[in-house]
């Protein structure tokens, strides 16, 4: 089966019956899934980070690396597939933003990832029908263009679905 | 039902490892003390062929993208700086700990490599972003070291990784490292201060090694070194590059900010020079080394 493996900051898409998008211990970074049911395509963008404001040199290198210019970034690719540049009628679900335990304001940059992207896919007037979010343990994942389903891993767990 | 173990038990693992070579120890030494120069690092490296040749592999690597192949080792040194030299010359005697498959925390191989690497540039970072009057250096080394004993006491831990985290999830334990007291008697960082001692490791590096998920019981003229590694531990774990199943199941004490002012923007800027960084030093060494890593 064909893979094509995400790293932190990279987005990708794929309409190929068969393939899987794929990306490694999310800690703190969120993936974002974007499926468009009518294309029948599949994005995911691995963000890092709340705001491109931080680094605005790094965001036009590797704008998935942040939620703001991240999600832009996948919608762009995904319109190559001939899916809606706005995301119209995509179906969104959200993996990963986990933080470490007792946690402090600073260091909940998990946190900070899931809002900030829930305020962009706000303005595109996108919400996401499934998460699984939070929590203290880093998840790899994958999801199936075939069957838009998210395979969810993490050391020491059995996997779950999403 | 895991059997308990203890510090014979712990020492007789350590014995079964080898030793660090004789230039990774005065490398070690060297570093910590805040009056050397550059040229003792210069010496120390001459005197070991294998870790000069792997030192000018490791400059030259594709990673670092150098048109001119450098074979001096004066320049190799000074491009590469004395954290790195310590580093090539600690992974490469400690390579049977490093490369060690953590199957006790359902770690993948290199696991512990990455995370301590990527700790490492993290506690750098740290120190070099905040006002601590301590060498970035040293906190680069003692994060490269902090998990050592993860190597050493994960065989004794095999197959209980699912029942630690339900216990964790059901607040029967409060994190991983009173599950590795609870389950084995010894957690890591008890076990890797037996390693420091016995390998007679710089007194910061070994206070780091003991204390890095509980800094505020360090010594208080190490603590500031200590706070920063531990930082460095989360936001690794954070980036996630953890040892396995234990990854983000500690805790961090906000009491760092006793040493260490860090804003939201600051913590997002080291994160993203981190992942940086990792990736070109992942790669590089990588390209120089023949192991798995």
């Amino acid at each position: 089966m064909g893979q094509i493996i995400l790293g932190v900051g990279d987005y990708g898409a794929s309409n190929r019956p068969g393939e899987e998008v794929k990306t490694f211990a999310l800690g703190s970074c969120v993936s974002v899934v974007l499926l468009d049911p009518k294309t029948r395509t599949v994005g995911m963008v691995h963000v890092a980070l709340p705001e491109s404001a931080i680094n605005k040199a790094k965001s036009v290198e590797k704008p998935g690396y942040f939620a703001d210019t991240g999600i832009p970034a996948l919608l762009a690719a995904m319109a190559k597939f001939g899916c809606n540049p706005k995301g119209k009628g995509m179906v969104v679900k959200l993996c990963g933003g986990a933080n470490v335990m007792d946690t402090n304001d600073t260091f909940q940059i998990g946190k900070r990832n899931a809002l900030s992207i829930k305020k962009v896919l706000w303005k595109y007037g996108m919400g996401a029908v499934a998460e699984d979010l939070g929590g203290n343990f880093s998840r790899t994942v994958s999801v199936s263009v075939d069957t838009g389903e998210i395979i969810l891993n993490s050391p020491g767990r059995p996997n779950w679905k999403l | 039902m895991t059997e308990k173990i203890d510090r014979a038990v712990i020492q007789k693992v350590i014995k079964s490892v080898p030793m660090l070579s004789a230039s990774a120890n005065q490398l070690l030494q060297t570093t910590t003390d805040p009056d050397h120069d550059l040229r003792e690092i210069v010496h120390i490296v001459k005197t070991d062929a294998t870790l000069t040749a792997r030192v000018l592999k490791v400059v030259n690597s594709a990673a670092f993208g150098l048109i001119n192949e450098i074979t001096s080792l004066d320049r190799a040194i000074s491009y590469l700086g004395e954290r790195l030299i310590v580093g090539i010359a600690i992974g490469d005697c400690a390579s049977q700990l490093f490369d060690k498959e953590l199957k006790g925390y359902e770690g993948e191989h290199g696991d512990l490599w990455r995370h301590d690497l990527r700790t490492a540039i993290a506690s750098r970072e740290v120190v070099a972003q905040s006002d601590l009057d301590i060498s970035p250096d040293l906190a680069f080394t003692a994060g490269l070291l902090h998990d050592i004993g993860k190597a050493l006491i994960s065989d004794y831990l095999q197959g209980t990784a699912g029942e630690v985290l339900e216990k964790i999830e059901n607040d029967e334990i409060s994190d991983y490292l009173s599950a590795e007291e609870e389950l084995i008697g010894f957690d890591h960082p008890r076990a890797g201060y037996e390693l420091a001692l016995t390998w007679k490791l710089p007194e910061a590096i070994a206070e780091v090694i003991r204390f890095h998920h509980t800094p505020a019981e360090a010594r208080e003229e190490f603590q500031e070194l200590v706070y920063a590694v531990h930082l460095g531990d989360n936001i690794a774990m954070m980036g996630g590059c953890g040892t396995g199943a234990d990854s983000m199941r500690y805790k961090l004490d906000a009491d760092y900010s006793r040493y260490i002012t860090l804003q939201p923007n600051a913590l997002a800027s080291i994160m993203l020079t981190v992942n940086e960084e990792f990736v070109k030093l992942e790669r590089s060494f990588a390209e120089a080394g023949d192991s798995n890593r």
